[in-house]
C-alpha cells in the first residue's frame, strides 16, 4: 500500500480496473475474494427477495379487480352470444341486446339470466326468435306474466320472461329450449346521453351473467347417483363466458373534435351522418363497464334548447337547460368541508383513492376559502371545531391527518353529515361538503331525509370510491343535497375527477331555478336542482299545447337570472313519451324515500308502465310461443330443480372474496431474508477483523484498522 | 504497509473501504430487522385468527343470551352470526357477519348477513377453512344461528374461476355454500380460483 500521495486520478483508475484491486488485500494470507464475491451475491440475492416481495404486495393489491378470463369451463352445454347494438341520435341513445342461446345438450332446458342496465335505463320492447317465429313481448302486471311464463313453461311452450330485480339489474327467464335448438332474445332500452363540460358520455354496464344451466347432463359430471341425488346444478355458482360484440351507430351531425373509448380498444370509421363504432376485439372481457366519450368540435356556449313530439293527446317535451361558461362567471369564496368514509370496508386501494382525492381537493383551495376535514367510522372525528382559513399550518395540519388515516370500525354516516351541516356557520360563505365515500350504507332511506332537513342552504357533493359504490345512494345524496354526484373507479381517475368537480363547484351555480312553459306542464324532476357551470339540467314535461315560448329564471348570486329557450320544432320523436314516462317514475319511486304510501306508489307505477310499455320493478316483459313445442312426454329439465323463487322475493348475486393469507409464503420468505442477512452480517469485513461481532461499531474498526 | 503519520486522516482508500463496510452492515442490519418484522407478521396471521375465535366465542354467547348488538372488542365492525362444525373432523368455529378483508382474518364470514335460508359462508384456506379440503360428498355439517341449528349434507365439490363467475343467492332455497381459495397449498394469495362446497339440508 503505497498510495499514501494516491491522485484522485490514480483512485478512480483504481475503482475501474481490476487488477488494482486485486492486489488490495490488506492482510496477506487472509484471502477476501471469495468472501467478497459471496458477499456481492448475498447482496444480490437480498435485492431479488426485495423485489419479489414487492411484487407479490402489488399481486395481491390487483386482486379485487375482475381481471382476465382463462380457460373457458367445458361442461357448459347452454352457449351465449351477445350483441349490442347502440344507435345514438343527439342525447338519446336506443341500445338494442340480442342475446343468442343455444341448447347444446340433449335434453329440454330452462336457463336464468341476470345483466344490469344503465342507470335510468327504460326498457320498452322485447323479441323472442325461436326458428322462423318471431315472438313480441308485452308488458303485463308482474304477477300476471309470471303466471303467463309457469303455465306456458309446463305446457311445454317455449316462453321468455323479462324482469327487473333491482334499479338496475334484470333478469331473463327462458323455458323449453330444445336439444340442439337456437333462441335469439332482443332486449331494446332507451337511455340518455350524458353531457358534462362540452363533452358526451355514454356509459354501458356490459356484465351478463348466466345464472346456471338446468340442462347440464347431471350424470355425465359424475355427481349423480343413488347417494347423492343432485345434479350439479344445485351449487350456487354461475359461470359467465361467452361472446360480446358492440356495435355503435353514432349520428350527431356535428363535427367531433375527439371520440374515443375508455376500457375498451374500438374500430372507428367515418359512416354518411357520423361514426361507425365497433370492439376491435369482440371477444373481449366483458366484465367492465363500456364507456365513450365524444366532444363536439365548436366551442361556442350550448343553448337551452327544447324538442318536442305530438303523441295526438299530448305534447311530449325535452328541455335541456345550458348553463352559462365557467368562465363568464367570477369565481366565489366558500366553506368547504370534506367527509370521508374510514369505516373497515374502506380498506386498501379505496382509503389510498380518497386519500389521493382530498389531497387534490386541498390543492384547489384559494384564498379567502375556509375549510374542515371530518372523518368518520363508527365515530366522527372533526380536524378543527370550525372551519379554518386556507394558510399553510392549517393545511400541514390537514395533510398530517390525512396521513394518520387508517381504515376500521362501522359505517356511522348519520353523525358525520349532521356535524359538518351544523358546523358554525362563516358569514357569507356558501358552505360545501363534499362526501367521499364507498357507500355502502343500509339506512338510505333515512339518511336522505337527514340530508333534505339539515341543508340549510348548504350543498352537498358525494364522491364515490370504488368499483361497486351504491351508485343509487350517491346520485339521490347529491341529488337532495342540491349538488352533484361525482364517481372515481380508479385510482388513476382521481385527479381528472376531482378537477372536474373543483371545476364545477368553484365558480356559483344559478339557484331556484323556474320554468315558465306558458300553459299548465307536468314535469320532472319537479325540484329543478342548482345549475353548475359546464353541467346541463333536463327537464322531461308533458304539455296540453305546443308551446310558444318557453323561459326560465333563477337567482345567480342573489341576482335574478333569465335566460329562454329555443324551441326546434319536431325535433322529438316518440322516445320522449318513453323518457318522460320513465322519469316521472324515478320521482314517483323517489317519493317513497319522503314517506308516500308504497301502495299508492305500486299502483300509480302500474299503470303508467302499462300505458307506456315499460319495464318497472312492478311490470314485466312476456313472450309465449302459441304452440307448444316440446312434446307432452319429454321432461323439461329445469323441473328437477329447486330454483323457483316465492313470489315477491328475489335472488340476487355475489362475487367471491379472496380467501387466502398466503401467511405461509410471507414466512418463508421472511425466513430466506433473514438468513441472507445474516450471512452478510458475518462475511462483511467489518466482522471479518475483529472476531467479535464487529457489527456494533464498524466507522471505529475500519478508521483504527491498518 | 507503514504506519500512517496521520492516523486521524483516513487515506482515500480506507476510506472507500470504511464507506463499504459500513454500507454492508447497514444494508444486513436493516434487512435483517425487516425480516424479523415480516416474520412476526406473517406468524401473527394464524395466531390472530385462533386467537379472534376465543374472543368471538364470547360474544357468540352473548349473542346466545339474546345480547345481540354487543360486538367482540369494542373497535369491531363485525360480531358472531352463528357456529359452523364438522362433527367427523372435530371442527368447530364461529362464523361472523359481513364479507371483508378483515373479517375474514378472525374467522369465517357469512356473506349475506345470514339472513334467509341460501347461505354463503367464506373463509381463508390456510387458516380456517384449511378443513375444506377434507370434507366429501355425503359428509355432514351444522350451522347453528340464534334460530336453532341446521343439519346439512355435503353434496357437489367444485373449484370455479372467480373472474368468470358469481354466487347466485335464492331466498328460497335453503343451501349453505363454502367458500374458499384453491389450490389450497398455494404459496401465494391472490389467485382466482375459488373452493365451493355445496351442502344441502339433511334428512330433510
Amino acid at each position: 500500500m503505497d498510495s499514501a500521495t494516491a491522485s484522485p486520478l490514480f483512485l478512480i483508475d483504481g475503482m475501474k480496473l481490476k487488477p488494482p484491486v486485486k492486489t488490495e488485500s490488506p492482510i496477506p494470507g487472509h484471502p477476501l475474494k471469495w468472501q467478497d464475491r459471496a458477499l456481492l451475491a448475498l447482496s444480490a440475492l437480498l435485492l431479488l427477495l426485495l423485489i419479489f416481495r414487492m411484487e407479490t404486495a402489488a399481486a395481491q393489491e390487483g386482486q379485487w379487480g375482475l381481471e382476465f378470463q382463462s380457460d373457458g369451463a367445458s361442461q357448459h352445454s347452454l352457449a351465449i352470444n351477445t350483441q349490442m347494438q347502440v344507435n345514438i341520435t343527439g342525447l338519446v341513445a336506443r341500445i338494442s341486446v340480442d342475446q343468442v342461446f343455444r341448447n347444446n345438450g340433449r335434453g329440454w332446458s330452462e336457463a336464468i339470466y341476470r345483466f344490469p342496465l344503465p342507470d335510468g335505463a327504460a326498457v320498452d320492447r322485447m323479441t323472442v326468435q325461436v326458428g322462423s317465429r318471431v315472438l313480441v313481448g308485452e308488458i303485463q302486471e308482474k304477477e300476471d306474466a309470471r303466471r303467463r311464463y309457469q303455465q306456458a313453461k309446463s305446457s311445454g311452450k317455449v316462453a321468455t320472461l323479462l324482469e327487473q330485480q333491482r334499479a338496475n339489474q334484470f333478469e331473463t327467464r327462458l323455458a323449453n329450449i330444445g336439444p340442439d335448438e337456437k333462441i335469439t332474445i332482443s332486449i331494446s332500452f332507451l337511455s340518455r346521453v350524458d353531457y358534462r363540460d362540452g363533452r358526451f358520455s355514454l356509459r354501458i354496464p356490459m356484465t351478463f351473467t348466466p345464472r346456471w344451466d338446468m340442462s347440464a347432463p347431471a350424470i355425465e359430471n359424475g355427481f349423480y347417483n343413488e347417494t347423492s341425488p343432485a345434479p350439479d346444478s344445485v351449487s350456487a355458482t354461475a359461470r359467465n363466458d361467452h361472446y360480446l360484440s358492440l356495435n355503435i351507430d353514432l349520428r350527431t351531425g356535428l363535427k367531433l373534435a375527439s371520440l374515443e373509448s375508455r376500457y375498451h380498444d374500438v374500430d372507428i370509421h367515418p359512416s354518411l351522418n357520423g361514426y361507425n363504432i365497433y370492439l376491435a376485439d369482440p371477444d373481449t372481457r366483458s366484465d367492465r363497464v363500456f364507456e365513450l366519450n365524444w366532444t363536439p368540435d365548436f366551442g361556442e356556449v350550448p343553448e337551452s334548447t327544447l324538442m318536442t313530439f305530438d303523441d295526438g293527446d299530448a305534447i311530449y317535451a325535452l328541455l335541456m337547460l345550458a348553463p352559462p361558461l365557467a368562465e363568464a362567471i367570477s369565481r366565489q369564496s366558500r366553506e368547504v368541508v370534506f367527509i370521508v368514509d374510514t369505516s373497515g370496508s374502506m380498506e386498501g386501494i379505496s382509503l389510498i383513492q380518497a386519500k389521493a382525492a382530498l389531497r387534490l381537493g386541498l390543492a384547489y383551495l384559494a384564498e379567502g376559502d375556509r375549510f374542515n376535514l371530518i372523518h368518520f367510522n363508527s365515530d366522527s372525528h372533526p380536524l378543527f371545531q370550525q372551519s379554518m382559513p386556507v394558510y399553510s399550518s392549517y393545511l400541514l395540519e390537514a395533510e398530517a391527518f390525512i396521513n394518520g388515516l387508517e381504515a376500521n370500525g362501522g359505517t356511522n354516516m348519520a353523525p358525520a353529515l349532521d356535524m359538518a351541516l351544523n358546523l358554525p356557520p362563516q358569514a357569507g360563505l356558501l358552505r360545501q361538503v363534499i362526501f367521499i365515500t364507498d357507500g355502502s350504507v343500509g339506512n338510505e332511506g333515512e339518511l336522505l331525509l337527514q340530508i333534505g332537513e339539515d341543508l340549510n342552504g348548504a350543498r352537498l357533493f358525494t364522491v364515490s370510491i370504488g368499483s361497486a359504490p351504491n351508485a343509487w345512494f350517491m346520485r339521490k345524496a347529491a341529488e337532495v343535497g342540491r349538488g352533484s354526484h361525482t364517481r372515481i373507479g380508479q385510482i388513476d381517475e382521481v385527479e381528472e375527477s376531482m378537477s372536474r368537480l373543483w371545476t364545477r363547484i368553484q365558480t356559483p351555480a344559478i339557484q331556484n331555478i323556474c320554468v315558465d312553459w306558458g300553459m299548465d306542464a307536468e314535469y320532472y324532476p319537479e325540484i329543478v336542482p342548482d345549475l353548475y357551470a359546464g353541467e346541463p339540467l333536463w327537464l322531461y314535461a308533458r304539455l296540453p299545447f305546443p308551446p310558444v315560448d318557453v323561459t326560465l329564471c333563477g337567482e345567480l348570486e342573489g341576482r335574478p337570472w333569465e335566460q329562454s329557450g329555443r324551441i326546434l320544432p319536431g325535433a322529438g320523436n316518440e322516445n320522449l313519451a318513453t323518457l318522460w314516462a320513465r322519469s316521472k317514475i324515478e320521482a314517483l319511486e323517489d317519493s317513497r324515500i319522503f314517506g308516500e304510501n308504497p301502495g299508492y306508489i305500486r299502483e300509480t307505477v302500474t299503470d303508467i308502465a302499462l300505458d307506456f310499455g315499460l319495464l318497472t320493478p312492478y311490470t314485466s316483459m312476456v313472450a309465449v310461443d302459441r304452440t307448444p313445442s316440446r312434446p307432452s312426454g319429454e321432461a323439461l329439465n329445469g323441473e328437477e330443480i329447486p330454483n323457483l323463487l316465492p313470489a315477491g322475493s328475489s335472488a340476487s348475486t355475489t362475487t367471491f372474496s379472496q380467501t387466502a393469507t398466503g401467511w405461509v409464503a410471507q414466512l418463508i420468505l421472511s425466513f430466506i431474508t433473514l438468513l441472507v442477512a445474516t450471512g452478510m452480517l458475518l462475511l462483511s469485513p467489518a466482522s471479518r477483523k475483529e472476531h467479535s461481532g464487529g457489527a456494533s461499531s464498524p466507522m471505529a474498526t475500519s478508521a483504527s484498522s491498518p | 504497509m507503514q504506519a500512517r503519520q496521520w492516523p486521524l486522516q483516513p487515506r482515500p482508500r480506507d476510506l472507500m473501504k470504511q464507506t463499504r463496510h459500513w454500507f454492508y452492515t447497514a444494508v444486513s442490519l436493516t434487512a435483517a430487522f425487516f425480516s424479523l418484522l415480516y416474520l412476526a407478521g406473517a406468524l401473527w396471521i394464524p395466531a390472530k385468527a385462533e386467537l379472534a375465535q376465543w374472543l368471538i366465542e364470547r360474544n357468540w354467547q352473548e349473542a346466545l343470551e339474546g345480547n345481540a348488538s354487543t360486538r367482540p372488542w369494542p373497535w369491531a365492525d363485525t360480531r358472531a352470526v352463528g357456529v359452523l362444525s364438522v362433527p367427523n373432523l372435530g371442527i368447530r368455529q364461529i362464523i361472523l357477519e359481513g364479507n371483508s378483508g378483515r373479517n375474514l382474518a378472525f374467522g369465517p364470514v357469512m356473506n349475506n348477513g345470514g339472513t334467509g335460508d341460501d347461505l354463503v359462508i367464506s373463509g381463508h384456506r390456510d387458516t380456517h377453512f384449511r378443513f375444506l379440503k377434507d370434507l366429501g360428498t355425503g359428509d355432514q355439517l351444522t350451522i347453528q344461528t340464534k334460530d336453532g341449528t341446521r343439519y346439512y349434507q355435503v353434496v357437489t365439490t367444485e373449484v370455479v374461476n372467480s373472474r368468470k363467475s358469481e354466487l347466485v343467492i335464492e331466498p328460497g332455497t335453503k343451501r349453505i355454500s363454502l367458500v374458499t381459495c384453491y389450490p389450497f397449498d398455494a404459496p401465494m394469495a391472490g389467485g382466482p380460483l375459488r373452493y365451493v362446497v355445496t351442502a344441502l339440508p339433511a334428512g330433510g
